[in-house]
């Protein structure tokens, strides 16, 4: 078993995994860049070691810097955590190199299921749908448009050496493919100086739905479900749930299947995640269209919700599975129970294009109830810095429905006062609280295309008794009042006031 | 002031507020010109669009203003020893290009004045205190 684990990482995911350290009675040693010094992940861990400036690439992202970290430290092992070097071979091989655990898959399948080429060639021939699309070797006229009848339609036409919407065109009926086909190419040639054109089939509004996998060195492979993440913003997830409200039993039975043979062609070891399109267009049912889109060789940021509706922690599988032991259970052994919902609360003003904030947290105080589970890497009085990802917290909450995950979660999200930075809990409260997404009909576009009425604040003004509260705050807050009295409430301050006497 | 609310502190920068015998609880901090409010989920930041400085209270029988945000001290109206009465200006600040005139929350007499023509004062700086 591990006896020391680096955590090659920061903020709530290194808070997170030193918890499940502390439970298997694995030492954590924390790392942290000069801007974290001071930050909350490295209290939280046995031991600290500084690797670096407080850019990501002289630190979080220095290969060199971490595995003299984990030298110096004692560690006999490394949890890259999500995002920065979690996805890099590179420091996979290093490590091992090393002769430190990798938490995570063996190098050259991360670097397998990272070329989107070679995934999806894998994908293919472990039987598992992808986006049907071709670069017709005949390209006249004739050629595409037999390539849009062997993609099917909808179908989109764009350039194959483009990007950017130039170049590209849908196709929604042969009546109109051939002028498409034609306008698409001299589009493509003016802007690309190449007319060759790539046909796919077109999913639209189509649904992000991914399955959590697992496996180990013996050859066991298990799924632990689906998780539901359409609602996003520029292709970054905002609000996670599982189970997915589209998908029956029997697509469950079809996805996560295929996800399983897929993690087994790819020789997966670890925690792993298939992210699927759904293609919805004939409604929710048993025989919707899905295709693969990409493999995360990763814990994901959303791994919560799977730990919530399963009862597992996949952290401790984690480590077990890199320590070369068993998969702690057995796919007839997990159930999905219940719902959970969780939201990803950023530092950042959703009124003004959700820029990022940097800044001093004055205040920071976290709901505390049943069913409400909150992945933090901030406390009051922390600075966020400007280098990273300004990801705060995560609020996960478990009901029996998803009416109730959702009515949960709104009554987390709104007795959770930040306060000295923006952040986008007020827009998470109207995201939640809206029609569409109690109707579950958020597809992966739909931000983008209608989520401005959600960002912007409503020209509300505070109600009246704010300002009482303020008035109360101005005596209490204030500095060196004059004849400022002490509080009531608080027995020392009475104690000091009567001692003067 | 017969329905006013009545406030209660609940810990470090929270706040009971019972109006009409239901109680809401709003968070502030911040510094004095620039105070963060949390309530429901909703963030206000002070000062609001129609702020003038900010009265303390007190429960002794003088009160001091304080300055709500920098500011410099533009004119002082009502000098020490002046008899006021409830909403006569005492003092002019300028802040951000805009006047912000200082008024008697209360009929009171002038103290002390505890800033000069020109000053530049920080936010809860005591400007004038009456009795």
């Amino acid at each position: 078993m591990i006896r020391r684990l680096l955590i090659a990482n920061r903020g709530e995911i290194a808070v997170r995994l030193a918890r499940a350290c502390r439970e298997l009675g694995v030492e954590s040693v924390m790392v942290y860049s000069d801007a974290d010094a001071n930050a909350a992940h490295v209290a939280a861990g046995d031991r600290a070691v500084r690797i670096g400036p407080a850019p990501a690439v002289e630190s979080y992202l220095h290969i060199a810097a971490l595995i003299d970290a984990a030298r110096s430290s004692g560690a006999d092992a490394v949890h890259p955590g999500y995002g920065f070097l979690s996805e890099n071979a590179g420091f996979a091989r290093a490590c091992a190199d090393a002769g430190l655990i990798f938490v995570g898959p063996p190098a050259d399948v991360i670097a397998r299921m990272g070329s989107k080429i070679e995934a999806r060639r894998i994908a293919m021939a472990a039987g598992v749908p992808v986006v049907p699309g071709e670069t017709p070797s005949d390209q006249s006229d004739d050629g595409v448009l037999a390539a849009i009848e062997t993609v099917g339609l909808p179908a989109l036409v764009k350039a194959s050496a483009g990007g950017g919407g130039r170049g590209m065109r849908q196709v929604h009926a042969l009546a109109g493919a051939l002028a498409a086909v034609q306008s698409a190419r001299r589009e493509a040639e003016a802007a690309f100086g190449d007319g060759t054109l790539y046909v796919e089939r077109l999913i639209q509004q189509p649904y992000h739905v991914e399955v959590q996998i697992c496996a180990d060195t013996q050859g066991h492979v298990v799924h632990l479900f689906e998780r539901e993440c359409s609602v996003q913003r520029r292709h970054q997830k905002v609000i996670e749930e599982s189970p997915s409200p589209h998908v029956t039993p029997e697509l469950r039975r079809r996805m996560t299947s295929a996800a399983v043979r897929a993690a087994r062609a790819a020789g997966y070891v670890n925690a792993g995640t298939f992210e699927f399109l759904v293609d919805l267009a004939g409604g929710v049912r048993d025989n919707a269209p899905f295709y693969f889109l990409e493999m995360n060789t990763r814990l994901q940021v959303e791994h919560p919700v799977t730990e919530q509706v399963t009862g597992v922690d996949l952290v401790r599988a984690q480590l077990l599975v890199a320590s070369g032991e068993r998969l702690p259970w057995t796919q007839g052994a997990l159930t999905q129970r219940g719902h959970a919902i969780e939201a990803r609360v950023y530092a950042e003003a959703p009124a003004q294009g959700f820029i990022p904030q940097a800044g001093t947290v004055l205040l920071y105080r976290e709901p505390s109830s049943p069913g409400v589970r909150i992945d933090s890497g901030i406390r009051e009085g922390d600075v966020v810095p400007v280098h990273y990802d300004a990801l705060l917290a995560k609020v996960i909450a478990t009901a029996g429905s998803r009416t109730q995950a959702i009515d949960r979660l709104l009554a987390a999200l709104r007795s959770f006062p930040i306060l000295g930075v923006h952040t986008n809990l007020p827009f998470l409260i109207r995201l939640l609280d809206s029609t569409a997404f109690r109707a579950g009909q958020m597809h992966t576009g739909y931000l983008d295309a209608e989520g401005a009425a959600l960002a912007a604040e409503p020209n509300e003004p505070p109600p009246a008794f704010i300002r009482d509260a303020l008035d109360a705050a101005d005596h209490d807050l204030t500095p060196s009042a004059a004849g400022a009295s002490a509080p009531a409430w608080d027995p020392w301050m009475r104690v000091r006031n009567w001692s003067v006497r | 002031m017969s329905n006013s609310p009545l406030v209660t502190r609940i810990g470090p920068g929270a706040y009971r507020v019972e109006i009409d015998g239901r109680a809401e609880i709003v968070h502030v901090t911040g510094a004095p010109g620039h105070r963060w409010v949390h309530w429901r989920g909703r963030v206000f930041e002070r000062p609001f669009a129609a702020d003038e400085p900010a009265v303390r209270r007190s429960t002794e029988r003088h009160q001091s203003l304080s300055a709500p945000m920098p500011a410099t001290v533009l004119k002082i109206v009502a000098p020490e020893g002046t008899q006021v009465r409830t909403g006569d200006t005492l003092l002019i600040l300028e802040a951000m290009k805009m006047e912000l005139p200082v008024r008697a929350p209360a009929d009171a007499v002038v103290r002390a004045v505890r800033c000069r023509e020109g000053e530049l004062v920080q936010p809860g700086t005591t400007l004038v205190e009456l009795e």
